[in-house]
Order: C-alpha cells, then sequence, then structure tokens
C-alpha cells in the first residue's frame, strides 16, 4: 500500500514538474529565444500602453503619460530602465513599445524582427563635472574628452586642458571619469561622438550603448552616475541635459567643429539637428558632431526612438499615442530642455507611424 | 472476546465486536494520505526546482559555451561592441572580495559566539545574539545604500589614506583612495557574512559537552585556556563549515556589492581600485545586454557562479553536518 501510495504522489509531482518545464520552454521558443525577459505577451487591453528603455526621454514620457490620460483615457505605463533594455523588452514583446537613444544595430534589428523606429525627441547629452574650486564654463573639445575617458589625460591642471582655459586656476586634482554601467543611450550618444572626433577611441573602444571603457568608474543609470559624480571630487560624467539642469550640476561646453563652444540649450541642439540632410529609409539619424556649416550647433546631440512592432494587437492605440508624442506632446518638451523636432523628422515621423498595422 | 470489550463503548460503535472503530470519518482515512502526498510533492518540488534553474542557466549559456569553450573561464576581457567576453577578472573579483571578506568575518564570528556562550552574562545573550541575527535581516540593498552614502566617502577621506600612508609599499594598498572599489565591497561582505557565521558556530559551541569543559576548568585551566584546548578543537570542523557557509552567501551577494564596487574591468593588485564581480556584472549588465552571444555570456557567468555556489553549500553541509552528528562526550 506504501509504495503505490509514494508512485502516486511522484507521478503527480513528476507529471506537474515535466508540464511546468514544458509550457515554459515552449513559452520561451515564441518569444524570441535571444532576449532575456520573460515571455509573457503585450497587454492586449486598448486602454492601456506598456513600455520601457531610455533613461533620457523618461522625464518628458511622465509628463506625456499624464497628460495623455487626462486627454484621452489611456494609460502609458512606462520604465526607465535604460536603453539597453529598451531594446531587449521590445525585442521579446513584452512591451507594447521601447524607447532607446541608439538607433538599432543591424544585428539587434535582425534580431528584433520587424521593429520601426520613430526618433520622438530632441535632446542633448552634458559632460558634467565636479572639481573643487572649478566653476561654470570649463571648455573641453572633442579629442581631449576622448583623452580623458581613455586615461590619457589624467590630472585636471594638464596642460592641454589649461590651455583651453586660459583663465581658470585648475587643481592637481586626479580625474575619475564616470561611465554608465547599465545600457544607455548616453553612452551611445557619447560614444558615436568621440568615435567620430579620435580615431584612437574607434579603434580602441568604438561605439555602442555598452562599451568596455579603458578607465574610470561606473553606475547604474542616470541617478547612479549623478550620485557618484556629487560625491566624488574631480570627477567627470556624461549624463542627460534635462538631468544635469535639474541636478544643477555644472557642465562644460564642448568645441564644435566650427570651432566655438556653444552652451547645450535649446538653440544649439536645434541647431544641430538643422545641420541634418536628409533621413535614411530606417530613420537612423546621427547629428553627433556636426559640419562647421552649423556654427552655433552643440556637438553631442541626440535624437531619441521609440521602437514600436510594425505589426501589433495595439496597433490603434500605439499610433494614436506616437501621434500625439510627436505632436501636442511637444509642448512639455521645451521646459525640459528638449528641442523641437526638424520638419524633415515629423515627416519621416508621420509617414513610418502610417506602415503600423493591426496583427 | 466480549468480555474483555471496555463497558463504556463509543457511540456509534458496534458493541459486541472488537471495540476498534470500524468505520472512520471521511477526514481521518484521507487526512493521513493527503497529508502525506502534500509535504512529499513539496519536497519533491524543490528538488525539481533546482534541477531546472541549473538546466536552464547552462542551456541560457549554451552558445556562449560552444563559442568560447572553457578558456572563457581564465580569459581577461569584456568589451559588448567587439563581442569578446571572458570572465577572468570577474572570478578574480569574487575570489579576493568573498576571501577577504571571510578572513576578516571569521574571527570576528568566532569571537562573538565565544562572547555570547561563555563570557556574556547571561541576561545580556538574548537581546546581543538577536541584535547580531539582525545584521542579516538588514536588506542587501539598504547595506549598500549604507556603503555609497556612509562608507565610500569615509574610506575614500579618512581610512584608504591612512592605510596608504602606513602600508603604501604594499602593493595591496598602493592605489589612490577612491569611495568604490574592492575594500567598500569587502567590508559589505563581511558585515553580511558575520551574522551566517557566528549564528552557526554559536550553536556549536552550545553542543560542546560540559563535562569536558568543567573538567578543563577543574584541573586548573584558565577560561582561554579551556576555550583554547577543549572547545576550539571540538567545535573546528562545524566552524569550518559555518565559513564554507558565509562564503556561499558572499560568492553570491549582488545587489550591495554592485552598489560599492565601481564595475570596472581589469585586475589590479590595489584595493582601492574597482572591480567586479560575477555577481554584480550579471545584475548590472543582464538587462541592458545589446547581442546574443553577451547575452549567452552573462549566463555563462551565471553558470560558473552557480558551481561554486553550490559546491560551497554541499561542501559545507556535508561539514556541519558531520560535525552537529557526533554524539556528546565523544572526542
Amino acid at each position: 500500500m506504501k509504495s503505490w501510495r509514494m508512485l502516486g504522489v511522484l507521478a503527480v509531482a513528476g507529471g506537474l514538474a515535466v508540464a511546468g518545464c514544458g509550457g515554459g520552454s515552449s513559452n520561451s521558443s515564441n518569444a524570441s529565444s535571444s532576449a532575456p525577459g520573460s515571455g509573457g505577451g503585450t497587454s492586449s487591453s486598448s486602454t492601456n500602453l506598456t513600455g520601457a528603455g531610455s533613461t533620457l526621454v523618461a522625464p518628458l514620457m511622465s509628463k506625456w503619460e499624464s497628460d495623455y490620460s487626462s486627454k484621452h483615457g489611456v494609460t502609458v505605463t512606462y520604465g526607465a530602465i535604460g536603453s539597453g533594455g529598451g531594446i531587449s523588452q521590445i525585442t521579446a514583446r513584452t512591451v507594447d513599445f521601447g524607447a532607446s537613444d541608439a538607433p538599432l544595430t543591424p544585428d539587434q534589428a535582425k534580431a528584433a524582427k520587424g521593429v520601426l523606429q520613430i526618433p520622438w525627441a530632441l535632446a542633448a547629452t552634458d559632460i558634467a563635472y565636479n572639481v573643487q574650486g572649478v566653476g561654470n564654463g570649463l571648455k573641453l573639445t572633442g579629442p581631449v574628452l576622448a583623452d580623458i575617458y581613455l586615461g590619457k589625460i589624467t590630472s585636471w591642471n594638464d596642460p592641454q586642458i589649461a590651455k583651453l582655459n586660459p583663465g581658470m586656476n585648475l587643481p592637481s586634482t586626479k580625474i575619475t571619469p564616470i561611465y554608465r554601467s547599465d545600457g544607455s543611450g548616453d553612452t551611445y550618444a557619447l560614444t558615436d561622438y568621440l568615435s567620430k572626433v579620435s580615431p584612437e577611441w574607434k579603434s580602441k573602444v568604438g561605439t555602442s550603448t555598452q562599451v568596455s571603457f579603458p578607465t574610470g568608474v561606473g553606475g547604474k543609470g542616470n541617478d547612479g552616475v549623478g550620485g557618484a559624480l556629487a560625491k566624488t571630487d574631480g570627477s567627470i560624467a556624461y549624463v542627460a541635459i534635462s538631468y544635469v539642469l535639474a541636478n544643477k550640476f555644472t557642465y562644460a561646453d564642448i568645441q564644435n567643429a566650427a570651432g566655438n563652444y556653444p552652451t547645450p540649450d535649446i538653440k544649439s541642439i536645434s541647431a544641430a539637428a538643422a545641420a541634418l540632410k536628409s533621413v535614411p529609409a530606417d530613420n537612423k539619424v546621427s547629428i553627433v558632431d556636426p559640419p562647421a556649416s552649423a556654427p552655433d550647433a552643440y556637438p553631442i546631440s541626440t535624437f531619441t526612438y521609440a521602437l514600436v512592432p510594425q505589426q501589433s494587437k495595439n496597433a490603434a492605440g500605439l499610433k494614436a499615442f506616437l501621434t500625439y508624442a510627436i505632436g501636442d506632446g511637444q509642448q512639455f518638451a521645451g521646459s525640459l530642455e528638449f528641442a523641437p523636432l526638424p520638419k524633415q523628422i515629423l515627416r519621416a515621423d508621420k509617414s513610418t507611424i502610417a506602415k503600423i498595422t493591426t496583427g | 472476546m466480549s468480555g474483555a470489550a471496555p463497558t463504556s463503548a463509543p457511540v456509534g460503535v458496534d458493541a459486541a465486536g472488537p471495540a476498534l472503530a470500524t468505520s472512520r470519518s471521511l477526514r481521518d482515512r484521507l487526512g493521513a494520505p493527503v497529508f502525506y502526498a502534500l509535504t512529499a510533492l513539496a519536497s519533491v518540488a524543490s528538488v525539481v526546482l533546482v534541477g531546472a534553474l541549473a538546466y536552464k542557466v547552462f542551456a541560457q549559456a549554451g552558445p556562449a559555451i560552444s563559442h568560447s569553450g572553457l578558456a572563457f573561464v581564465w580569459h581577461s576581457a569584456w568589451n559588448p561592441v567587439t563581442n569578446v567576453y571572458g570572465a577572468a577578472d570577474f572570478i578574480f573579483g569574487t575570489a579576493v572580495t568573498s576571501v577577504l571578506a571571510l578572513l576578516v568575518a571569521a574571527p570576528l564570528s568566532i569571537a562573538i559566539a565565544l562572547y555570547l556562550t561563555e563570557l556574556a552574562p547571561r541576561a545580556l545573550r538574548t537581546p546581543i545574539g538577536t541584535l547580531v541575527e539582525m545584521l542579516a535581516a538588514i536588506p542587501s540593498v539598504v547595506v549598500g545604500l549604507w556603503g555609497i552614502l556612509v562608507l565610500g566617502p569615509f574610506l575614500q577621506s579618512t581610512l584608504e589614506p591612512a592605510l596608504h600612508s602606513a602600508f603604501g609599499f604594499i602593493p595591496l594598498f598602493g592605489g589612490d583612495p577612491s569611495q568604490v572599489g574592492l575594500l567598500p565591497a569587502v567590508i559589505v561582505l563581511t558585515i553580511m557574512t558575520v551574522p551566517i557565521v557566528s549564528s552557526i558556530t554559536r550553536e556549536i559551541f552550545a553542543t560542546c559537552p560540559g563535562e569536558l569543559k568543567e573538567g578543563a576548568l577543574a584541573l586548573g585551566a584558565t577560561r582561554w585556556e579551556m576555550v583554547r584546548a577543549v572547545m576550539l578543537p571540538y567545535a573546528r570542523q562545524g566552524i569550518v563549515g559555518a565559513i564554507i557557509l558565509g562564503l556561499g552567501r558572499a560568492v553570491g551577494e549582488a545587489i550591495a556589492v554592485t552598489q560599492v564596487i565601481g564595475g570596472t574591468a581589469g585586475i589590479h593588485a590595489s584595493l582601492f581600485a574597482g572591480g567586479d564581480t560575477l555577481a554584480s556584472r550579471i545584475a548590472s549588465q543582464y538587462q541592458g545586454a545589446t547581442s546574443n552571444l553577451q547575452i549567452a555570456s552573462i549566463a555563462y557567468l551565471a553558470a560558473i557562479l552557480l558551481v561554486i555556489a553550490l559546491v560551497a553549500n554541499a561542501i559545507a553541509r556535508a561539514i556541519v553536518g558531520g560535525a552537529r552528528a557526533r554524539p556528546a562526550g565523544a572526542i
């Protein structure tokens, strides 16, 4: 009798386990098996949208969320987990839309299978620093910044920095470069810019949302980096502009290709975007290091993209939200230091949004 | 038979036959088998869960294992741009932080256990013991936050310069003082392993037979001589097991370590320099991983970590189990 009972229990337990494992593995093979984040399926309710990704667009997104829900009754839930996370989540289709400051690489686009990228905000990545005795308005050039992050310039009173800032009294403090340890669009913007101005950076480090920095200290998220910056004397970091302004960090003026040092603000960001000649079919645009024909352009400006599947159960809801975001939603952009989207981008966005179908 | 029947038979029972209940209620008949089944199910489910988890981790790591092979373990690189990955930096970081943390935590825990079992006034034993165990109850993320806000600045401004000026000739203390790095990670891990090691050690010391202790004291040994000659040799096996259990905890700690270790790659000799551990790298990079190979490599790190943690735990259980099973009075 006892052995029958035992057998029965083991059979039931084994059956449950196999069913659980089998169900789990078939679930994960439905969603792209390359992506983290378990396949839970997108929300099929037409009144709610979920999104995840870039922390750069997060302040603007929270304004959109409250305004959109009051005007249209649709709740948008957004998780600011970093651009890399946004790309992974939309690849796994665990959210309705992703948000990334970096356009998809060819490999990512292939893995994501039919995801459209729609530039929906225009901002800048500032270079903030915290050096005792050095106030606002430090001037740096692209190559000098690259050398700092490569670890070739190690102290603040290095002759290359002093040459650019003749009036400033620079201490001999060691420079601690701070970078994002998670996948970040700000990292993409900075590395894209440094790859353009420094061939050594391009060959040694490259451009990506997550790179292997030769030196320095990592922080998780804009807040992790901001926290490290605030507490480390002699540190330098790259942070989203809205974050810098909200926390009143001191930031540097970076020399552009025309030789000027524009303050990062709406005017200089718009100038960088205006230098854009044409928009390619996949909407992948890069406006870092604009040419000298744009004398007032801030060199580390970046678009941030919405990533939406071309076929989605929630197509109507997505199209409505995206149209709002590039239309009425832009009214909140100015106060958060996002520049208005240039006309050619708006045109490209509208035609891309029209491509979204239900499926 | 009827002569042996009790005079007051239970209600509903046939008084003519043996007075054992012939019709038990449904609850009685089902209760025992169901109880057996539920508890067996829970145990089997846990075993299946461990197996399924290990299987899934290794399955996810598959592409990286076939791409890099075993050389991954001693290759020192982590470059998402060129897609070259290796675990050496993180195995080094994990080894250094965990071993150093235990080197500090072990004597501390033994001292705490000795104090609580032998030396403390009886009234104090429970409160102090409870407070030490409360250290284990503090969430890791809170310890990490304390590490960023309090420990880091303190180390950078006070402790590290002092160590540097006193022992700067040793490469271990040779770097520049910094708020993040291996040293804050070691301290944070020490704080997290002391409660575990000390509570197990305390338990082991409590099983030390009183006759042996009293005998030593009666022969004229001082308190310390008694501890050294009787208690420590008796408890040695159990203490080793407790330390290895603490090692398992230290190796797996992710959040608190990520916050204070600085997330830098590379192997440096100095404790002040940044580094990264297996658990911390997995925690910080998994969500934003950009390519399939990166995800598989992170899973490969997880597989290595899983193996280390399970082996440490298994060894500890074997040793501690052996120590506990020893009957009282055996030498």
